[in-house]
């Protein structure tokens, strides 16, 4: 599904991304984490174009980001995302930053794409928040109207960058529940977190990064049982 | 033998003047209105300025740079007097025999000159606005064009609404300019009615009353405006 090979970016002389290399397969969930800075979120936004690398190749769908002649608007529609800090359209109700995109991109009726997004508003529990702005709304609710947006385009795969960071214990648990409902529904995720819960749960593979290397990967029992580094076990020690 | 003055309010309301009056108010409200419709292509080239780069960067930069660094009463002298000169002889006769050419010249000269202000004011709103918020709109598959027209430029005009309003004061009370090149607009009626009766604090203060009560309708009208769209929850606004 997602073909990451030898990739390599950087800003300045040191490197952000340095020879990375992940498969990720159909309906997997994969977690990035790693300490800050140490380029997962970067990692993250190169698999939807949003960020440029200098060398390697991303291929997704079988489509190769690399190519020149590759749409990458087209492309994104396949891919969600989901900030750490929500970004929504502040100027937009909860509704109408979810259906913009469906009404503009893919050029849905505004009736079909209330539709749907009411059915998802009421699936997490924000059905009478629908006409709320932003600003109205809390962090956590915030957060679901986001993941909503994401999930109207019905994307192959969702990416999530810190998706609870910025979210107390409370929503953060809500907002879990509902990605690793997704997750069990076969969706892809890649997620960058360090909610090391969620990866127990529901994480096929387990990537940590430091310094922009991928130090060690593997699914949970292999990552956190059998941690083969000092640098990933020191890290697991301070998050756990 | 004493000099006093005698106050003669009646150039505001009595004949001839109140047609005088009348027509000048007109004027500057037509040379503003449709100055404005041609400045809010402001809007535009703000956002191309923004968005671009090589000659879609250049172009709409060095319009802006050019139009609002020259003085707008020279602007005007240069649409009224230069730019027909360049025309050959038998074209410029005829831009002379337009009639009401000095209008035409005067809604085009101030339209281009505030369009260069507004786009300025659209490029800071656009530069307030998150990044975040363009990568989310590409995230969902979005075009440039589509993230720019449905998402970036409704938010970013919604935050540059208090400088538009602004500008659209300064639009009527620059139209007074026009007067230089004999548009027959408040200020000039005011002139005129001073030289005609020797009475020019009386058609002064009409003019001043004219401008003020005009500008103070249109913040009225703005403010509702701003109301309107105002983002809820959002503080401050």
């Amino acid at each position: 599904m997602i073909t990451i090979t030898d990739v390599c970016k950087w800003y300045g002389k040191p490197e952000v991304l340095k020879n990375i290399n992940v498969t990720i397969e159909r309906n997997q969930t994969v977690v990035i984490c790693g300490p800050s800075g140490s380029g997962k979120s970067t990692l993250l936004r190169c698999i939807n174009g949003i960020e440029k690398y200098q060398k390697g190749e991303i291929i997704v769908n079988g489509i190769s980001l690399n190519d020149p002649k590759t749409d990458l608007y087209k492309l994104r529609r396949n891919i969600g995302m989901v900030f750490q800090h929500f970004a929504l359209y502040p100027h937009m109700t909860a509704l109408q930053n979810i259906c913009i995109a469906p009404i503009k991109v893919l050029n849905w009726s505004k009736h079909k794409a209330e539709k749907e997004a009411m059915v998802f508003l009421e699936q997490v529990g924000m059905g009478s928040n629908a006409q709320a702005h932003p600003a109205e709304l809390s962090g956590g609710q915030q957060q679901r109207v986001a993941i909503g947006r994401a999930l109207i385009m019905k994307p192959q795969i969702v990416l999530f960058d810190e998706p609870t960071s910025a979210l107390d214990p409370e929503a953060i648990k809500g907002i879990l529940d509902i990605m690793i409902s997704l997750a069990k529904s076969g969706m892809t995720i890649v997620c960058v977190t360090h909610e090391m819960g969620f990866a127990k749960e529901v994480a096929d593979n387990i990537i940590f990064i430091d310094k922009g290397e991928i130090i060690e990967q593997g699914a949970y029992e292999e990552f956190f049982i059998n941690t083969k580094t000092d640098r990933a076990k020191d890290f697991l020690k301070q998050i756990l | 033998m004493t000099f006093a003055y005698h106050y003669n309010w009646s150039v505001l309301w009595s004949q001839p003047y109140i047609t005088w009056w009348m027509h000048g108010i007109r004027l500057t409200l037509e040379i503003g209105f449709f100055a404005w419709i041609i400045a809010l292509s402001g809007i535009f080239i703000g956002t191309l300025r923004s968005s671009s780069s090589g000659w879609l960067h250049f172009l709409p930069t060095a319009y802006t740079e050019i139009f609002r660094n020259v003085p707008f009463l020279v602007q005007l002298f240069m649409w009224y007097f230069a730019f027909p000169m360049i025309f050959p002889d038998t074209i410029r006769i005829y831009i002379n025999h337009i009639i009401g050419f000095n209008y035409y010249i005067a809604i085009i000269a101030l339209g281009l000159y505030t369009a260069s202000r507004i786009a300025e004011h659209m490029r800071a709103g656009l530069a307030s606005i998150e990044t975040m918020e363009y990568e989310a709109a590409l995230s969902t598959g979005m075009t440039r064009y589509q993230m720019y027209r449905h998402v970036i430029i409704p938010h970013a005009l919604i935050i540059i609404i208090p400088t538009l309003t602004t500008e659209f004061l300064t639009i009527f009370k620059n139209s007074s300019v026009a007067m230089t090149i004999g548009v027959a607009e408040t200020t000039f009626t005011s002139y005129r009615i001073a030289s005609t009766t020797f009475h020019g604090l009386e058609a002064t203060t009409g003019a001043m009353t004219i401008y003020l009560l005009l500008s103070l309708t249109i913040v009225k009208i703005s403010g509702i405006i701003e109301s309107k769209v105002r983002i809820p929850g959002m503080a401050g606004r």
